[in-house]
């Protein structure tokens, strides 16, 4: 059997040539028609979600002994308003505090030695680690022109990557542990802050004044809420080249942590250890420090949140 | 779209080269004349007579036999049934098969039905011979070779558009098959000159298509 080809259809017909022809007429052959209007659809029910009238005890009390999100609830699937909201205001807080740079001159204002690291601005101090780890060359000479003291207690102010930690209570931190550090009998060098500075800092400038122990205190990277902690860190034998292993820290130095005037004794003890025992970091012994110098331990005053929002 | 063409399924085709005296009998063959069937089923009825009728015009074949199944296509009696069985019969089994390459082409590329409103729940067959096989003429009484205006549609659509086609030109009925047909359909055959039995035809269509789209009328 043959079969014609597709093609040669419309020839073939003339019935249909006609009826196509009527159909263009009657404006039927419109490839594409009007389309039929989409009816309303309805919106979906709207399903609301009630506010949990109660939280259980246990999430309760252990809330109340921290500042991390636990015990926040949950409406359906989902965090609640004013969680998520606390949420966003404190990361913007965060995000502020390492934007934040200290004022020009704040060091002098403050009667400081005013340094300044490799970094040239606060852009290269964020991307660039290894510059802040060393000081400019202006700066290690005005450091060498004071002329080494060779003090037991180097005390370094520094902006780190919290600016605002460093401004608020940066100078009252430094101010006691000085304070305690003299009243145990030690000699403690003329303050000197750091700009653009890392930890590591510490072992420069510590080199150069020829300290036995070398603190730095400075704004540490913010957390949630926390764009106002301090850290300290600790170094005996400051020099050029020491790691990590070798120094001791204390870190959530602000009113919600441990408070500046408890954070200063506690560091006075550590670097009464660090003295007695001439070494720092990982070598260091630390049983017996707190019954030696009669500091608190165990009980943690329940900690509230700090309400950056406040919903309904 | 309106005015689709709905192209008819051929079902079966199966050839008798030599069927027994009884079959041949049996379908209205003369056995004295006949030698060879060939069966056909479809589910279009009024695109198979058409077709039936074609295959004459190209070879030596009778349509013997050539019946509607009640109520359409869509109630057959099995998968192959449709709604026609159609038997040509010839002296030779060439000439079937070429009676029955005719029937094939028409059915695949002229006779059908259209859709009428889109949906396909209102169909039309506005369907123009222009020159009538022996099968046709022997049926409407014409002479082979006469246009004429084959047209079928639903009952009352038939009635409405069979009027405006015989008013439309000059033409005239030659037959009409009103309601009940055996496939519920109701046809009527026109007849006049060529271009009059086109424009019966295509006033027919689009009367159809009217009402389908206005079938209360106030």
């Amino acid at each position: 059997m043959t079969r014609m080809k597709p093609m040669a259809r419309a020839s073939l017909s003339r019935t249909r040539a006609l009826i196509d022809a009527l159909r263009t007429r009657l404006g039927a052959a419109d490839p594409m028609p009007p389309r039929p209007a989409v009816p309303v659809i309805p919106a979906p029910p709207a399903h609301v979600f009630p506010t949990p009238a109660r939280r259980g005890r246990y999430a309760a009390d252990a809330a109340r002994h921290t500042t991390a999100l636990v015990g926040i609830g949950h409406v359906g699937t989902r965090y609640a308003t004013d969680v998520v909201l606390q949420f966003k205001a404190e990361l913007a807080v965060a995000h502020e505090a390492v934007a934040a740079e200290l004022p020009a001159g704040w060091f002098e204002q403050q009667g400081y030695l005013g340094l300044h690291s490799q970094a040239r601005d606060h852009r290269e101090f964020l991307l660039r680690p290894d510059l802040g780890r060393r000081l400019d060359e202006d700066s290690l000479q005005r450091l060498r022109a004071r002329g080494g003291a060779a003090p037991d207690v180097q005390i370094i102010l520094a902006d780190g990557l919290s600016a605002v930690a460093c401004q608020g209570s940066g100078v009252a931190l430094c101010t006691q542990l000085a304070d305690a550090c003299r009243a145990r009998g030690w000699s403690v060098g003329a303050p000197v802050g750091a700009r653009f500075a890392r930890v590591w800092l510490e072992d420069e400038i510590g080199e150069v004044v020829g300290a036995k122990v070398a603190v730095i205190v400075l704004g540490e990277r913010p957390g949630l809420g926390t764009g106002d902690g301090l850290s300290a860190y600790l170094v005996h034998a400051p020099r050029i080249g020491n790691v990590d292993g070798q120094r001791n820290m204390m870190s959530n130095i602000h009113a919600r942590g441990t408070p500046p005037a408890q954070a200063a004794r506690r560091l006075a003890a550590l670097i009464g250890a660090m003295l007695a025992q001439g070494t720092s970091g990982v070598g260091l012994d630390l049983a017996g420090i707190a019954e030696l110098d009669g500091l608190e331990t165990g009980y943690r005053a329940p900690q509230v949140r700090e309400r950056l929002v406040e919903v309904g | 779209m309106i005015l689709e063409p709905i192209l008819p399924k051929i079902l079966a085709v199966r050839r008798l080269p030599r069927a027994d005296a009884a079959v041949l009998a049996a379908y209205g063959a003369d056995p004295a004349r006949h030698v060879s069937l060939g069966l056909i089923t479809c589910d279009q009825d009024d695109s198979t007579y058409v077709a039936l009728d074609e295959a004459t015009k190209h070879a030596a074949v009778d349509v013997v036999y050539a019946r509607s199944f009640y109520a359409g296509a869509g109630h057959a009696s099995g998968r192959l049934s449709g709604e026609i069985l159609g038997v040509l019969a010839a002296a030779d089994p060439d000439e079937l098969d070429a009676g029955l390459v005719a029937l094939r082409r028409c059915l695949e590329h002229d006779a059908c039905f259209y859709d009428a409103d889109g949906k396909g729940t209102v169909t039309v067959f506005p369907h123009v011979i222009a020159s009538l096989g022996r099968y046709l003429a022997a049926q409407s009484g014409l002479a082979v070779g006469d246009p004429m205006a084959y047209l079928v549609a639903p009952p009352l659509e038939q009635g409405i558009a069979l009027d405006a086609a015989l008013k439309s030109a000059n033409v005239r009925a030659v037959k009409v098959f009103p309601p009940p047909t055996e496939t519920n359909f109701a046809a009527a055959w026109l007849t006049g000159t060529l271009d009059a039995c086109e424009a019966a035809a295509v006033a027919f269509a689009e009367a159809v298509v009217a009402v389908a789209a206005a079938p209360h009328q106030r």
